[in-house]
Formats: C-alpha cells, structure tokens, sequence
C-alpha cells in the first residue's frame, strides 16, 4: 500500500505488528485476539516511542485537526483501499453497525463513562505520558476516520475503541484473511464485552511486557479483571479527567448523540458490577455468568438496534469534528499565549532557554556553612547545636585556630620582650611628659609654701584681732577646737576601721537599724569634714599630699632644701641613650620632645630661681607678683612671663628660648614693646588687658591713627556729598569697617605688613567706590541708555504686532482725483485688507522683563530638527518628548544604565537552542 | 508626593496641640529611606517632570510609558548611586573664626602649607618687553597659550613647564585660542586670522576674518567663531573649512565675547552697554539685554549655562540670570572698570581689575532660590602694578591664570576646580593615543550648526506651528524639480547624461523612484530607436535592411 506507506505516522504500528506476529512461543487460546491485542500494545508501545522521539509542539495540532485530512483523502482514492472498504462495507455494514450500537450502549452502559474512562486509563498506562496519549488518540482517529465515515458512523464511541481496528487492521494488512475472520469474530461476539476484553488483554500484554513476573492470563476471565481492575484504577486516579472526556464526547457526538443516548439509558437498567461495588472479582464462575449474562444482552440488542439513528449527513459530521478540532486546537493554543505576550513585551531574550538548560533545577549558588542565622529548618539547627556542644561549631573553630597560631609562633621569652619593648618606648615618649608633672608638682609645692606663711600671718593677724575684740576667750576654746576636729578626723578613719569592714562582711546593714544609722552618721560626718577641710582657709594640704603633711612638721630651711633637692633631680635627669623606637625616631616626635624639655628646664630655671629669691626673704611686691602671675598663666604662655621679666632684668636673657613658636624676630618686636611701656609706667600699675591692647600697637601705631583719621575724613566727605548709600554701594566694605577696631587683636603678633595693606585698601574702598559711583553717574549721565532701549524693544515689538495691511488700490472700483467726497474716500477705503499674523505683545518672552528684547522670529534653520507631527502611539506631545529625554551614550548615564540601555533584544548563546518545550508562564 | 517632614505641633488658642504632617501612612524605615534617596536622585540627576502614566488609554502605550518612566527612575538611582565614585572632594579655604578673613590669605601662606606639587602650580612668568598677554588654557587645562599684544606667541605644557612653541609674529596680536585640543591653535592676528600647529607652523590664513578683536571656540560644533572690529561675527567650520554663517552685528565695535557652554550661543558685550545673544542661525540676536551703562567690559558664563557674569565700565557688576534674563543679583562693584572676569567649574568668579584680580565665591548658587549678594570676596591678588589683562580658569586645577601687562602668573585658589573629571569627556591625563581617538569620536559626534538654539533640547520636539502657517511658509511658487526630466533634455550624444546615471546606479544597484524612472526613459528610448532602425530596414528593403545602420 504504497499511499499509506507514504504517509509515515500510520505506518507506525505497522512493522511493530509484523514484529509481533514473528515473535514465537504465543501459545493462548484466543491467538487472533490475542495478537490483535498484542498488536495493539505493541502500537501503543511505538506510538509512545514515536511521542518521544517527536516533541509534541512539532506535531503539535495539525495532526490531529482537519489539516490531516486532506492529505489523507487521496489515499481513498488507492485502489486496493478501496476495495478492501467497499467490500467490506457491503459485507458487513449491518453487523458492524450492531456492533457499534453494542459499543454505545456500552459506553453509556460502564456506569458514567466508565469505560471511555478506562480506555483513556488505558492509554495512560500504554504510553505513560498524559500528553501523548491523548494526541496519539485522536491522531489515530483521525486517521481512519475515513473508514468510519465510509461506515456511516458518527464519532459516538470512544476514540480508541475504534481507533484499535483500525490499528488492528493496518497491522494485519498482509493477512487479509486473518482480517475478516476476525471480523467475524467481532461479529460473533458483537459485545462491548468482547470488546473490553480486548483492550483488556492490549492491557494485560502491555503489563506483562512491562513486568513479565506478572501471571499471564489468555483466558478473558481474567481480562475481564484486569479490566475491572483498571476501572477502579482509573477511579482512583483521575476522575478530574471524567469531565473532560465527557465533554469531548459531546463534542464529537454532537446533540443527535445525546437524543441517541436517552433511549438508552432508559434500557439500561442493568446493574454493572462497578455499581455493585465487586470491582475485584477473581471467581471463575461468577465472571463466567457474567459474561453469559453479557452475551445475552447482546443478542436481545440486536433486534432492539434494529432502528438505527440515520448518521449525520457528512458535512454536518465534518462540522462537528471541525469546530471539536478547533476548540482543541485552540485550547492547546491558549496555553500559549501568555507565554507569547511575555516573550514579545520583554525587553531581552536570551537563548537558549533557561528551561531547557542541562542544568535546570538544579541550585547553582554556593554552599555556606551554616550559622546560627542561617540555619533555616530544624534539622540545622540541631545539628549545629550538637556541633556546638561538641566543640566543633563555628564560634568554636575560630578560637582555636588563633590559639594554635599564636602559641607556635612566639615564645614566652619574646612576647615579653615584645611587652618590655612597648614598655620601654612608652615611657620614652611619657619621660619628659612625666618629668613636667613632677615640676608642676614641685611648683606647687613651693607655692603653697610660700603661701602658707603668708596665710599663717594672716591668720595669727586675725586671731589676735578676735582675741583683741574678746570674741575667742583664748586657749580653753582654741583647744575645744582641736579637739573636735581630731574627733571628725578619727570619725573618717573609723570608715575603714575593723568594724566597719565587718559590718560590711556581715551584712549588717541589711538588719541592723543601728548599725545603719551610725554608717549615714559616719557618712555625714566625712562630708561634713570634707567641706570644712575644702571650706578652711589655713586648712592643712590635701590628705593625699603625705610629704607635704611631713613637711609642715620640718623646719622651713628644711623643706627648701629637700624641694631644691629634687628640682635638682628632676633636672639632672637627662636622655640616656636608650634604644629609640621607630616612633620616636621620626622628625616631628624629636621636636615635640625638644620642645617639651626645653619647658621643663625653663620651669625648673624659675622655680630655682624663687627658691633662691625666697631665701633672701619675700617682700610685698613678691605676693603682687605671686598674685599676677597666677593670672598670666591662665593666658598664653607669653604673657606669663612678662611680669617675670619686669621684676627680673636677667630673665630677658631666658627669653629667646622661651618663645618656641614665634620667630626671633617677632618675640623681639614684642619683647622692646613692653619694656618701653614699662619703662614709662610704673610697675605693676598697668594691667594684663592694657598691655593687650598696646601690644599689636607697636607696628601700626601711626598707621592705625592715620587710617582713623583718614576714615574721618572720607566720612565726612561722604556726608556732605549726599550721596545715597543703599544698595548700590560696595556691601563687602562695610564689615572691614567694623574690622579695624577687633583686627589688631586677631592679627596680633603677626608683622604681616601686606595683609595690613590689603586690609586697609578695603577700608578705603568704600568711600572710592561712592564717589566713583557719583562720578560715573554723571559721566554717563548724557546718554539716557534706558529710554534709548525701551525705545527700541517698543519698535520691536510694533514690528511683530498683528498686522492690517490695507490693499485696496485707488480708483479701482472707485472714483479717484479731485471732487470725489471724503465720505466716498473713506468708503473705499478698508475694501481689501490682509490680516498679517504676529505676536502680540502680551503673548511676548519678554512682555514682563525690563531691559530685555527676545526675538520672536522663527529660525528656519532649526527646524529642519523638529517632527512635523506627532508620532503615532503617542497621545500628546508631552510624552513624545519625554521619550526622547532618556539618553544613551555612556556620557550621560553610568555604565550598567547604558549596557541595559544598548543591551541586543535577543541574545544567542552559542549551542544548540532547543525550541520551548512547554509555556513558560 | 509625600512630604517628609517631622509632625509639629501647634497651639491652638484653646490650648490645644494641633499636630502638622502626621504620617498617616505606615512605612517602613527602609521604604521611607528608598522614597528620600528616590527624590534626591530625581532633584539631582532627573530629567524633567515625569508624565502621568495613569491617564493614557492606549494599553500599549502605557507599558512603554511605564517602562521609560522606570528607566529614567533606575538611571536617576544609579547615577546618584555612582556618586561614591567620586573620589575627590573640592575643598575652600575655611575661616576659623568669624573675624578671619579668607581674603587675607596670601599665595605665600598657601604656597607653605600645601604640597610641594600643588605648590608648584604657582609661578611667575615674566615677560615685560612684548607688552599685555592673554592666556588661554586647553579644554582638559594641560596647556596653556600665551599671546603678547606685541606678536610673541607661546604654548606650553605649564604642569611640566615645557615648552610647546613659541613665535615673534612681529605684530598686533589681539586674542590666541586653541581649537579642539592641544594641536592646533587660532591666533587673531593684525588683519587675518592664523591656525598654526603645535609646532608653531602655519597651516592656514582665514583671509575671510578680517581684524579679528575676540575669538572663541566651540568645541562640539568645531565651529571657531570671531568677532572683528567691525563688528562681523563670522563662524567657520574647522572640519570642514566652511564659513557657516557670516552675521553683520550693527552694533558698532563689539568690546567684549563669551560662549555659554551649555548651548553655545555667543554673548556679545556692545558698546552701548547692551549683551547680544547670537546664534549661527538667525542674522540678528536672539536677545538683547541691557546690562550696563556704558560698555560691556567682560562676560562669562558659568557651565551650566545658568549664570552669567557680567563687567562693564560703569564700574558695576552684574549677575544674570540668563535662563529667564534677570538680573539675579544688583550690582557689585568694582573699583576700575574691570578687565576680564571668569567663572571656574565650582562657580569661583574671578575678576581682573586695574592691577588686581579678585576672587569671589558663591556669586550665584542653583541651590538658592534667590540670590543673595556675597559680603567680602574669597581671595584677592596682585597690586604690584601689573595691568591685568585676562583672567582664565584652569580646567580642572585649583588654578587662575592671569595674563598682564608683565607676563603671566600662575596662583593658586583652593576649590577652583572641578575635583572629578570625566575621561569620557575631557581627560586631563590622556595619552597621546587617547588624544587621537578623542579627536575622531568628537568629529564622529559634531553637532552641526543649525542644532544651536537657546534651548539646546529642542532637537527632536514637536514642530508645533499650524498646518496653515506652514503652508505659507512653504514657497509655493518653486516649481518641482523633475531630475529624470532635466536628464533626458540633457541627454546629447553616446553618453547622455541618463545612460552616465544608469550605468553607474546600476553598478550601485540602489533601486528608488528615480531609477525606476530613468530605466523607464531608457527603455522608451530604445525602442524608440529600434523602431527608427525598422523604419530604416524597412526603407531599404528586405534585401538591404541587413546595412541599415543602427544608430
């Protein structure tokens, strides 16, 4: 058959039949049906070969719509075909129709679709793909559905019920002999229960290929269980797809279908096993009877089918399986579609596709070790407790790892080295640090010595005064005193007595109301000596301070000695060459050091030189002096020391080295200033504020007179001119007026003579700029600019106005020359006038800018840049030009804008790109 | 869209407390964080207002829509994003003190207390004899140009203090410019303008630019504008070699010249204290503005071509704002009527005036909605009697050129310059290699003559005259050109004009209209001439029609 070979799919279960039919050892009772049966697994088998091997978008709809159709006419059209279905149409056109009567009836029969359900699980047992198994359905309906309509049929019955003769057939084509006794057969038992056995056993034998442990049954008693057996299957797995296939049906059968299946029904009051419950019946005899019971049915159908609906007229059949074709077709379609609009709205596509990447589904992102916050599900998380627990999680790990490094790498013997290096640098840099604490302590000392003399006098002045007045009656009461004061010093002591640290211990605090009360008394106490200690004007030195305390005891000479004593130390204190640190080596740590010592020997040379002068015996200009240099020192460093050079001519040899900041020539600027000062004044009677103010005065002295003066002048000038300072004049001038009176204190020791200059032209600058401004304005005074412009911008904007342009030409349509009336003038007159279009002069860019002409002239040349008319899917201008403003290059946007924003549309991958192979959304 | 400040409370008279700007919606403080970087990238790097998406009918149209509203919004992110990329901050000088004055400041100070190579960008170079120069630096600030009034011309390398040329033209030299880049360069000279190399060699005398007063470049357009005395504002191509555009000002001897970067129009400071405003395309100005009294002395624009600065011999001042032309400040003054002003990338106005030069910072400032008159400048220099003659920015540098009547100084103003620069755009480091594919991507990029207008973004706009109007503007009157028409009249003799036209389209093979119609002549034309030829055969007879001559 030349025209069916050439059409490939139908071939299929050709040569797995002949396959079949060469295998040996087939020895059942029934090998006709059994083979057909075999056959039509064996069909099955190759369909689910070809479905795989054929992606089901390529075979996709056509096969299984009308397109098949016309290709598959012509093969009518063989001769041999032909024959073979007008034969056997002639032949057997009554029976066969029983037969398919029986099928229907069957159909409605196998309790709601049961059947139709069980071919469908059939399928899906055959194939194993639910997709393939429905296409191959229909494919091979359509693919005989020639035949059926050289029957007469209409599409009543399942699809693969009558999809298997055919299969059969094909597959048996050699043998045609075969064929009709089979045929006959058919006839014979012209049951839906030979029938069913049938599928059952294409069932069983596909079964039994699949497992061949399994029993292989030839006897249809046992088809008829594996069938029963299926049909609870089916029950159980997808009874979503009941409605589906129903509909189907509907749509095959049409509404003459449904007419047809009401008689039917209303015979069918037949109970199946299915609706007994007794699905899994194994008994022999049972089954027999059934199938007696069956056969009867069968032969009584036979007269009651007599009066067989008329089949549809062909184009009415056609028309149902087109728009069923269609309804399908578009179903498979619709699926689709949004997988479509995705893929046309995207901006990127890249192929090959994600879904069809080798490695789809599987996680390509790195595996972490888990943590206690990432640890997501229960199991984790025990893990890592245990792991923890076990010393091996991952808060333990780091730990020991930096044990273990440390511990090989150094030695005991060299982190101490490490440590006394550390040390030994530290205490490098602290040393001349340290050394100034311990001068100031020296100091202070001195100090309060030489004050506590003085305060001692005081005091005994006062005292005696008191006693004087009678208000202290002398020694009983002085003693009263003492005492009670000894008493609050053994009171602070009793804090931290053995009772006290016991209480504590014990807690007694907590019961003991006693004991408690005597605590916040002590307390009291201690904060009541305390205030009188701070409080007490010739009170003792602080607690703490124990040599001092030692030294109110000793002798006066006594303590001189032991301070200059250890001035002396601190001064012979002197850099040992000790190893210097990296640090300590760098330029600027010498210097700061440098500076530091220089300091500190300073200090120590002054202090030296009060322990000295203290010797000789302080007189009253000693305490001023005391007194004022307390003072200097809460200021800089400078004045501090100019009281110092007063009282003493040889601290002016000290000076230079003194200055550590300010350059020699500066300090000595400074340094002839107030000693002339001091010179005419007496000591001691200026004031710090005074040599303050007179200090900067020294470079400018009569600059700074002369600058007032002038300022004086100029101001005086400019009142009398009258000229109007508001807003024209030079702001920037006016707080450098203010300036002159604060700046010789901010700028006060630098000899900047420049920036005084530059300071004192903006000074003068204003005044200039007032008069210049009065001179300018009466050199320009002639040309009156601004009426000269607006002059022009009104011409201008004449020139652009709307326009009437009067074209009427004289005498024409009129008389002209003498004698003619005004009034008939005047009626000729605006006869042909043009409106010329233009700008009014409210409509202006500039109607509302003084001094200002914009040309309201088009530019022709720029248009040749503009787009005549709005683009089409824009609605308004506005977002036309919107899309434009987003632009490309890589100089206006970063680089991951531009790359998306040049990014190709589809990007092929090198590789094979398979097609999609299911919707994407 | 949603304010983001904090809820206040205020009192009622009742003694009520009336709490403002609740936040009535709950936002996260991460959402809340996304919204206010949204909007700071929008302020900053935005594109105009957005469209309303919402009221578009068309679906289609409204994804696209949304999804270029998106794209601006990522773009606006990312770039705002990309600001960590700038590395480099601007820094001025800082006053301690409210009594410090930052005008004080010398070059000496500065000079000691920054770094030795910053140090450095501050020299003297002096050069008495050949009288005033003018200074121009390069569009990426490596060279600098100095022109002597007296003929001496000189282009160095400044940073590394080599020199590039140097000329003795032995006459009036009135202003020098570079083109493009370093390579070539303009100089207005007594009658003509000269190109010369960076070797000093001559290359071209535009013979058309007559008495040259002022010269300015621009250098996306490669368009090298002058400014005669006699006040013609001629533009030519230096890619091409063309004068764009000729333009008679009329008025009068034009003293002053600046482009505004932005969209490269020309200001043109008259006499009559007016600044004309012109374009290549239009022969009058685009606007005039009266700014001074007497004379406009000096121009500049800064680069966002906002502000525009404004000297003139009134002794005033002015700030513009030349978007909307206002006056955005009144006037400030100078002591002389300035010479030169400036403007540098971070808004640092430099002004020459008299022997001194004075800085001022924050003239104009976008951030503030009106602007506010500055009390005391920046930084001041010179007053040792040198007469200054201009002043110019160093692109990039922390630098101010100042060219005077004894030479040239270098100084040195702290946040002068433009900290991040844009290799893309200019690169102040660029190698040679880099120099010559900048030269070819800018010629790639030209922007032609007829793009420049006051609003550079016009391009592309809706040409929104009526259908009516622009009907009138068309010239009816012109008849069609029928090309194919003229090249049939013309087609005299073997190699008519029409078979030149076909045999070289062919080779072309380009098929448009009007080939399609020339084949259709031709094609006439043979058989025309075959028809001719039977007439001929058949004259002669059928024995002789084979010596029927085809033609």
């Amino acid at each position: 058959m030349p025209g069916r070979q050439a059409h490939g799919r139908p071939l299929l279960p050709g040569p797995a039949n002949i396959a079949n039919g060469k295998k040996p050892g087939k020895s059942q009772a029934r090998t006709l049906k059994k083979s057909r049966a075999k056959a039509t697994a064996k069909a099955l088998d190759a369909f689910a070969i070809a479905a795989e091997e054929v992606p089901e978008s390529t075979r996709g709809v056509r096969t299984r719509g009308l397109e098949d159709r016309p290709a598959k006419r012509p093969r009518r059209g063989d001769d041999e075909e032909d024959e073979d279905f007008d034969g056997f149409d002639d032949e057997d056109d009554a029976p066969r129709k029983k037969a398919r009567r029986g099928d229907d009836d069957d159909f409605s029969d196998g309790g709601g679709g049961g059947d139709g359900e069980s071919d469908s699980e059939e399928w899906h047992v055959g194939v194993g793909a639910e997709d393939e198994d429905s296409e191959i359905d229909s494919d091979e309906a359509f693919g005989e559905s020639d035949e059926e309509r050289f029957d007469g049929y209409a599409f009543s019955g399942s699809s693969s019920k009558k999809k298997k003769k055919p299969q059969k057939r094909r597959g048996d084509d050699d043998e045609e002999d075969e064929e009709e006794e089979e045929e006959e057969d058919e006839d014979d038992l012209e049951s839906l229960g030979s029938d069913a056995i049938d599928l059952a056993t294409a069932l069983d034998q596909y079964e039994e290929d699949e497992e061949e442990g399994e029993d292989d049954s030839g006897s249809e008693e046992d088809d008829e269980s594996a069938e029963s057996e299926d049909e609870s299957e089916d029950d159980e797995v997808d009874p979503s797809k009941l409605g589906e296939l129903e509909n189907m049906i509907a749509g095959f059968a049409g509404d003459e279908d449904k007419e047809e299946e009401e008689p039917t029904q209303t015979g069918k009051t037949k109970l199946s096993l299915k609706d007994l419950g007794l699905t899994g019946i194994k008994d022999e005899h049972i089954k027999k009877s059934l199938r007696l019971m069956s056969k009867e049915e069968k032969a009584v159908k036979p007269g009651s089918s007599k009066k067989l609906e008329v089949p549809l007229a062909k184009r009415q059949q056609d028309k149902l399986m087109r728009s069923a074709a269609y309804e399908k077709t578009t179903e498979t379609l619709d699926r689709w579609i949004e997988t479509v609009k995705h893929n046309r709205r995207a901006d990127h596509l890249v192929f090959p596709l994600a879904q069809n990447a080798h490695d789809r589904g599987l996680s390509t992102g790195e595996l972490m070790p888990i943590t206690q916050k990432t640890s997501g599900t229960e199991l984790e998380q025990t893990i890592l407790s245990i792991m923890e627990e076990s010393g091996l999680g991952p808060s333990a790990t780091p730990q020991q790892k930096n044990d273990g490094e440390a511990a090989p790498k150094l030695t005991q013997a060299e982190i101490q080295e490490i440590a006394r290096q550390r040390r030994r640098e530290r205490e490098l840099h602290s040393r001349e640090v340290a050394r100034a604490k311990r001068i100031k302590k020296i100091k202070s000392k001195t100090y309060r010595r030489i004050h506590r003399k003085e305060m001692k006098r005081v005091e005994e002045a006062e005292l005696e005064a008191k006693l004087e007045a009678g208000e202290l009656d002398s020694e009983e009461e002085r003693e009263a005193l003492d005492r009670r004061r000894a008493l609050e010093r053994v009171g602070t002591r009793l804090r931290e007595n053995k009772w006290a640290k016991l209480g504590k211990k014990a807690g007694r605090a907590v019961w003991d109301e006693n004991f408690r009360s005597s605590l916040t008394e002590a307390a009291r106490r201690q904060e009541d000596l305390r205030r009188r200690i701070e409080g007490r004007a010739n009170g003792s030195d602080d607690d703490d301070d124990d040599d001092d305390s030692a030294s109110d005891a000793s002798g006066d000479g006594d303590v001189r000695n032991r301070l200059r004593a250890e001035l002396e130390k601190a001064a012979a204190y002197e850099e040992d060459d000790e190893p210097k640190s990296k640090l300590m080596q760098m330029k600027f740590m010498q210097r700061g050091e440098e500076l530091r010592k220089k300091e500190n020997e300073e200090a120590i040379a002054e202090l030296r030189r009060q322990l000295d002068s203290d010797g000789e015996g302080l007189s009253e200009d000693d305490e001023k002096e005391i007194g004022r240099r307390q003072y200097g020192m809460g200021n800089s460093a400078a004045t501090a020391k100019t009281p110092v050079q007063v009282s003493k001519p040889r601290s002016v040899e000290a000076r230079p080295s003194v200055s550590s900041t300010a350059t020699m020539a500066k300090s000595e600027s400074t340094q002839s200033q107030p000693s002339v000062q001091t010179n005419g004044q007496s000591g001691g009677a200026w004031t710090s504020t005074e040599q303050e103010s007179s200090a900067p005065g020294v470079a400018g002295v009569w600059t700074q007179v002369e600058t007032s003066d002038k300022k004086n002048k100029k101001a005086s000038k400019t009142r009398g001119a009258e000229i109007d300072i508001s807003s024209a004049t030079m702001v920037a001038a006016q707080p450098s007026k203010a300036k002159p009176k604060t700046k010789p204190q901010v700028t006060e020791g630098e000899a900047q003579d420049g920036a005084q200059d530059s300071d004192e032209e903006f000074v003068s600058h204003l005044p200039m700029a007032i008069r210049d401004q009065k001179l300018i304005e009466r050199a320009f005074a002639g040309e009156d600019v601004h009426g000269q412009f607006e002059e022009e911008k009104a011409e201008v904007e004449r020139e652009d106005d709307e326009k009437e342009i009067d074209n009427t030409l004289p005498g024409w349509g009129s008389w002209v020359g003498d004698g003619v009336s005004k009034r008939e003038q005047r009626r000729h007159k605006g006869r042909f006038v043009t409106k010329v279009e233009g700008v009014k002069k409210t409509d202006r860019k500039d109607y509302k800018l003084k001094g200002v002409i914009v040309s309201e002239k088009r530019i022709r040349k720029n248009d040749k840049y503009l787009a005549s008319q709005l683009p089409h899917p824009f609605e308004s201008q506005h977002q036309y030009e919107r899309s434009l403003r987003l632009p490309m290059g890589p100089e206006w946007s970063t680089k991951e804008t531009f790359q998306d924003a040049t990014k190709p549309r589809v990007i092929i991958k090198q590789g094979l790109i398979a097609p999609m192979s299911k919707p994407m959304y | 869209m949603e304010t983001d400040a904090p809820p206040s409370l205020i009192e009622q008279p009742s003694g009520a407390l009336a709490v403002t700007n609740t936040r009535t919606e709950f936002r996260s403080k991460a959402e809340l964080n996304r919204i206010r970087r949204q909007r700071e990238a929008r302020k900053t790097y935005g594109r105009g207002p957005r469209i309303d998406v919402k009221n578009v009918k068309d679906k289609k149209l409204r994804r696209n829509l949304t999804n270029l509203e998106n794209k601006y919004k990522a773009a606006a992110l990312k770039a705002k994003e990309a600001e960590i990329l700038l590395e480099n901050q601007a820094g001025f000088l800082e006053p301690e003190t409210e009594l410090e004055r930052t005008y004080k400041v010398r070059q000496e100070d500065i000079q000691n207390e920054v770094g030795l190579d910053v140090a450095q960008k501050k020299f003297e170079l002096k050069l008495d004899a050949l009288g005033p120069y003018v200074c121009e630096y390069s569009r990426n600030g490596r060279d600098l140009i100095l022109a002597g009034r007296k003929g001496h011309v000189a282009t160095m390398d400044w940073r590394e203090g080599k020199l590039g040329c140097e000329l003795q033209l032995g006459e009036t030299i009135r202003d020098a410019r570079f083109l493009h880049n370093n390579q070539f360069f303009a100089v207005a000279q007594k009658k003509y303008v000269y190109i010369y190399d960076h070797h000093g060699v001559e290359l071209h005398c535009l013979k058309k630019h007559v008495e040259v007063s002022h010269m300015e470049f621009l250098p996306y357009h490669f368009l090298l504008a002058t400014l005669s005395i006699s006040g013609q504002l001629k533009y030519q191509d230096t890619s091409t070699g063309q004068i764009v555009a000729e333009i008679p000002t009329k008025l009068g001897t034009p003293v002053s010249l600046c482009q505004n970067p932005y969209n490269a129009i020309l200001h043109v400071g008259q006499q009559n204290g007016t600044v004309t405003l012109w374009s290549p395309n239009s022969t009058e100005p685009l606007v005039k503005l009266l700014a001074h009294r007497g004379p406009v002395r000096s121009l500049a624009v800064d680069r966002e071509g906002r502000y525009m600065v404004s000297a003139g011999q009134d002794n005033r001042m002015a700030v513009w704002d030349i978007r909307n032309f206002k006056e955005a400040v009144s006037s400030y003054f100078t002591r002389v009527p300035a010479s030169s002003v400036a403007i540098s990338d971070t808004g640092l106005t430099a002004v020459g005036w008299g022997t001194k030069t004075t800085v001022w910072r924050g003239l104009f400032s976008k951030a503030k909605p009106v602007q506010e008159k500055v009390q005391s400048p920046y930084m001041t220099w010179g007053g040792d009697g040198q007469a200054i003659e201009r002043v110019r920015w160093c692109p990039f540098e922390d630098v101010l050129g100042i060219g005077h009547s004894e030479g040239f100084s270098s100084i040195v103003v702290p946040g002068a310059g433009e900290a991040n620069y844009d290799a893309l755009e200019v690169n102040p480091f660029e190698t040679k290699k880099q120099r010559q594919e900048g030269e070819v991507k800018a010629l790639l990029n030209k922007l032609q003559p007829e793009m420049i207008a006051l609003d550079p973004n016009f391009i592309g706009n809706l040409d929104l005259r009526s259908e009516k109007q622009r009907q009138a503007d068309r010239d009816l009157d012109t008849p069609k050109e029928d090309i194919v028409e003229e090249m049939r009249k013309r087609a005299r003799g073997k190699n008519g004009a029409l078979k030149k036209y076909l045999r070289k389209q062919r080779k072309k093979n380009i098929i448009d209209e009007k080939r399609l119609k020339a084949e259709e002549i031709y094609k006439e034309m043979l058989e025309k001439k075959d028809e001719k030829h039977k007439e001929k055969q058949a004259e002669l007879g059928p024995a002789l029609a084979r010596f029927a001559r085809k033609e």
